[in-house]
């Protein structure tokens, strides 16, 4: 059966957990795109903390068995980012957590986005953008249709929300009242190409959402408090979709890599990743 | 006919072709200023952001959203002027497919697309970034013309071959930097091919990444005495049916191999047209052998490149194995 990770603890325990917990997370993220010498850390970094909250309190997922029928679903939509993911994964008992070394390497079961059909845990396949939320609305619908109690994550990109199909989903979402669906929006204001406000501006997310039926709430993205609050906010929330808007800064936790775009898709050089252990251990004391 | 090249002189590139195609497009818009580019958030990965920083009014980015850029680029379009789309192969000629098909090829836009990342050449990123099925869906499209240069000066020529070639042209680029085989004064056509090397054994056809597979292939053959012909099929629709013929007519064997399904490809295509007519059953030519090599209705996988075509079937030294079997008349 699956149970989340000791949802019982007071609440500033759990959160000085959470905390240690992301910080280990962002330790293993620039560790394997160092030893694949290839992936995304910047928008892995800055979903770290959502991620570690989704898989360490809110997610009601069991390792031993992760095509559990009555599991939550979790769907990262913004595919590129899944070395937080499969942190996440590994660390929640998945898989070995030595088996992180192996990411987009030949034969490995960490491909470079997520493939529902080789790792253990991951509810979909994703990569492309804008079709990671689409699905979960499927996912979401079949829960209805089953009368399952099981929620729907999903994790988007800020630079996602440009995809037309992400409109179609949120449109659906609201005419069957998906009060199973809650989805994240990783807000950090970077895409490929430069700041997302300016390659195609995207606010006011939260009256966009509203319009189309949402409840919505924003939050700092890296305030353990606030996501934790956020997220058992929206598990417990019915009568509408829940749209999280978390603000949040790419490569966060690393200085030299934060809020800079050409961290979006390139691996730390020896040095870099010498520099990155330090800086997100000196965050652990 | 194409031209014979004596003896290809093969040097590492430092530029991709998705790069040099771009470079060339910067050149080129001091030469025309009437056409403009529609990018959709990776013109840092396909150098298409040197052309918005050159002329920032004549470069559009879009966002992440290909199939309304793609739509946009044939409003842009719509009274003949030229615009090329720049993006990754799988979303543009995937996502955007019906806006290719049924507002750009029916209505002959001079729509002009760009798109990195073909066949297996983003082995690392994994099937979601791998375009190893663009060739069919482009050159399935009528109107469509489709190039696939293997080196930086090829991908320059294929520039200009698009932005001179009336209606939709689609060029398939590569994400990594491989070989350099041509030069400068080397010449390309609509339709067109180059030689590379001279046999008489067995035909090896191909065309971007795989045509330097092809030639490590000849190299192993002729260690064994096999003299293997060598085609960059550079202009895969349409492609050069002349000199494939008067090739296969002295080699009787042609062996296709891209990177690419094996279904819809350029081999389904070539296989097709040789067992039409039989064009090439005269000067006493009784029988041909035809083998093709590409993806076999399967999806790639995340990996090293080299140990990725390997697996898949198209890297030298599986052309030459396949070579080897087909002039032995094995069975597969
Ligand atoms: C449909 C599609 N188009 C383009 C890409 C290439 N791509 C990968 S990540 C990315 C930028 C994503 O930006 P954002 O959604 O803001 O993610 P984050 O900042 O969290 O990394 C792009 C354009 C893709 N994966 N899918
Ligand atoms: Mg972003």
């Amino acid at each position: 059966m699956g149970t989340t990770v000791g949802t019982e603890a007071k609440l500033d325990e759990r959160i000085a957990f959470l905390k240690k917990q992301a910080q280990q997370v962002r330790l293993h993220i620039v560790k394997m795109i160092h030893k694949a010498q290839s992936g995304h850390p910047g928008g892995s970094l800055s979903a770290a903390d959502i991620m570690t909250a989704l898989y360490f309190d809110i997610l009601n997922v069991d390792p031993k068995n992760p095509r559990w029928p009555d599991r939550d679903r979790f769907v990262l939509s913004k595919g590129h980012a899944c070395p937080v993911w499969y942190v996440c994964l590994a660390l929640r008992g998945f898989f070995p957590i030595e088996e992180l070394d192996t990411l987009r390497q030949f034969e490995s079961r960490l491909q470079g986005h997520p493939v529902s059909t080789k790792t253990p845990g991951v509810d979909a396949t994703t990569g492309s953008l804008g079709i990671g939320f689409a699905q979960s609305i499927g996912m979401a619908l079949e829960g209805k249709w089953l009368k399952k109690s099981y929620k729907v994550y999903a994790l988007l990109g800020d630079g996602e929300m440009q995809e037309g199909v992400v409109w179609e989903a949120a449109a659906s979402a609201n005419k069957y009242k998906l009060d199973n669906l809650v989805a994240i929006i990783d807000n950090n204001n970077l895409q490929n190409d430069g700041y997302t406000d300016r390659i195609m501006p995207i606010e006011p997310l939260d009256k966009k959402f509203e319009a189309f039926g949402w409840t919505t709430r924003r939050i700092d993205g890296h305030n353990m408090e606030q996501i934790l609050t956020t997220l058992r906010e929206a598990k417990a929330h019915r009568g509408t979709p829940f749209c999280i808007i978390a603000q949040t800064v790419k490569g966060k936790g690393v200085s030299f890599m934060e809020n800079v775009r050409g961290w979006h898709g390139k691996p730390p050089s020896d040095q870099e990743l010498a520099q990155a252990i330090q800086e997100i251990e000196g965050g652990l004391k | 006919m194409a031209s014979v090249k004596e003896k290809v002189q093969l040097r590492k590139t430092d530029s991709p072709t998705r790069k040099s195609f771009s470079e060339r497009m910067v050149e080129y818009g001091e030469i025309d200023h009437e056409f403009v580019v529609f990018e959709s958030d990776i013109g840092y990965s396909t150098y298409s952001y040197l052309f918005g920083d050159k002329y920032p009014d004549r470069y559009f980015n879009m966002g992440i959203a290909e199939l309304g850029t793609m739509a946009a680029a044939a409003g842009m379009a719509a009274d003949g002027r030229t615009v090329v789309v720049s993006g990754y192969g799988v979303f543009l000629t995937m996502r955007a497919v019906e806006v290719v098909r049924s507002f750009i090829c029916y209505p002959h836009l001079n729509v002009k697309i760009l798109s990195s990342h073909g066949g297996l050449t983003a082995a690392i990123d994994g099937v979601t970034h791998q375009a190893t099925e663009d060739i069919a869906y482009m050159s399935t499209l009528p109107e469509m013309k489709v190039l696939a240069p293997c080196d930086k000066f090829s991908a320059r020529a294929a520039f200009d071959i698009a932005m001179q070639t009336p209606g939709p042209v689609f060029t398939r680029l590569m994400r990594d930097p491989l070989w350099d085989m041509y030069t400068e004064k080397d010449t390309f056509r609509l339709g067109g091919s180059h030689v590379l090397r001279r046999g008489g054994d067995i035909t090896l056809v191909s065309y971007g990444d795989i045509v330097f597979q092809a030639l490590e292939a000849a190299d192993l053959l002729a260690k064994e005495g096999i003299e293997a012909e060598v085609i960059d099929m550079y202009s895969v629709k349409p492609f050069d049916a002349e000199t494939l013929l008067e090739s296969a007519r002295r080699t009787k064997a042609v062996l296709v191999a891209e990177n690419h399904q094996k279904r819809n490809g350029l081999g389904y295509e070539i296989g097709t047209f040789l067992l039409k007519h039989y064009p090439w059953k005269s000067a006493g030519v009784k029988s041909l052998k035809f083998d093709h090599l590409g993806l076999e209705d399967t999806f790639g996988e995340s990996g090293n490149y080299y140990k990725v075509i390997d697996k898949y079937g198209i890297s030298g030294r599986a052309i030459a194995e396949a070579a080897r079997r087909l002039l032995s008349g094995a069975r597969r």
